[in-house]
């Protein structure tokens, strides 16, 4: 799953080289922190947050198959 | 829709990498193609590029009103960088999800219609996109003693269709907190929100009115 996010989130930066996701074993949640250059934030997050909710959506369904539930934090 | 901006051949490789990537790391169990669309496949909004998904996972697909299948849709037209004036030129589409939803659409929208003509006041749609918008304004135009307008910001945003000489309603403020999807079924959005600004919902909290589905 991290793996996951840090596809995507590769794929939407200009800056992939910067991309880095850590994963933080909860008892219930697994999070996924998300960590992208400065500079392209808003290309993770978009407009009115919809992209950063894309792909909390992908990554919930994806999460789902497992039997977890995922959540993604975005650190600025 | 004006002349042909992406073709399939021009984008598909790109689209087909970044959801093999995607499918294999989700775990999802979908096939796709990719195709230029054919005009006059429906006469609402017909795009450029289509991309229709088949296989075992296409109910999750299409689950909590496609909440997948435009999630996947959107995140991958930020990957291809379309700017968001382009966004309707590419569709993605699973058992003829779009154009029923479309047909739901028109439907609700003369519903509303009556409903307002008959009871003299406004009648407020759930939150829907910009897509979906559309279809409901477009459904209404040629209505002379109504009119509809679509108030509110980002997720949250809604048509609401008014009698024609009705002055618009204040914004609803922004209350008790609506499930995504807004449609009675009941959405399993437990995530938190980030602490960032990014996806703040001004959810407003009107009592969940509109057509049931």
């Amino acid at each position: 799953m991290k793996q996951l996010v840090e596809d995507i989130a590769k794929a939407l930066v200009d800056i992939p080289e910067e991309v880095s996701v850590r994963e933080v074993q909860g008892e219930q949640v697994t999070v996924l922190e998300l960590k992208v250059a400065p500079s392209d934030l808003g290309k993770v997050i978009g407009k009115q947050g919809r992209t950063a909710r894309s792909i909390r959506t992908i990554l919930g369904a994806a999460g789902m198959k497992l039997n977890r539930r995922f959540t993604l934090e975005i650190l600025e | 829709m004006t002349e042909r901006k992406y073709t399939a051949s021009s984008i598909a490789p790109r689209i087909e990498e970044f959801l093999r990537t995607v499918f294999a790391g989700g775990g999802f169990d979908l096939e796709f193609s990719i195709a230029d669309a054919r005009p006059g496949e429906d006469d609402v909004e017909t795009p450029d590029v289509l991309v229709k998904f088949t296989g075992a996972d296409v109910d999750a697909l299409l689950a909590n009103r496609a909440e997948l299948l435009l999630a996947l849709e959107h995140v991958t037209m930020e990957m291809l960088r379309m700017p968001s004036e382009d966004h309707s030129r590419l569709s993605f589409d699973a058992n003829d999800y779009r154009l029923l939803r479309i047909e739901e659409l028109r439907l609700s929208a003369t519903a509303a219609a009556e409903k307002v003509k008959r009871t003299g006041t406004p009648f407020r749609f759930n939150p829907m996109n910009s897509r979906e918008r559309r279809v409901i304004h477009l459904a209404l135009r040629n209505d002379t003693t109504i009119r509809s307008e679509s108030q509110g910001s980002g997720p949250s945003r809604q048509v609401v269709v008014y009698p024609a000489g009705m002055a618009s309603l204040p914004e609803p403020p922004p209350t008790a907190f609506v499930p995504r999807g807004g449609d009675g079924r009941h959405g399993r959005d437990t995530r938190p929100r980030g602490a960032h600004g990014e996806g703040r919902r001004r959810d407003s909290g009107p009592p969940r009115r509109g057509p049931r589905r």
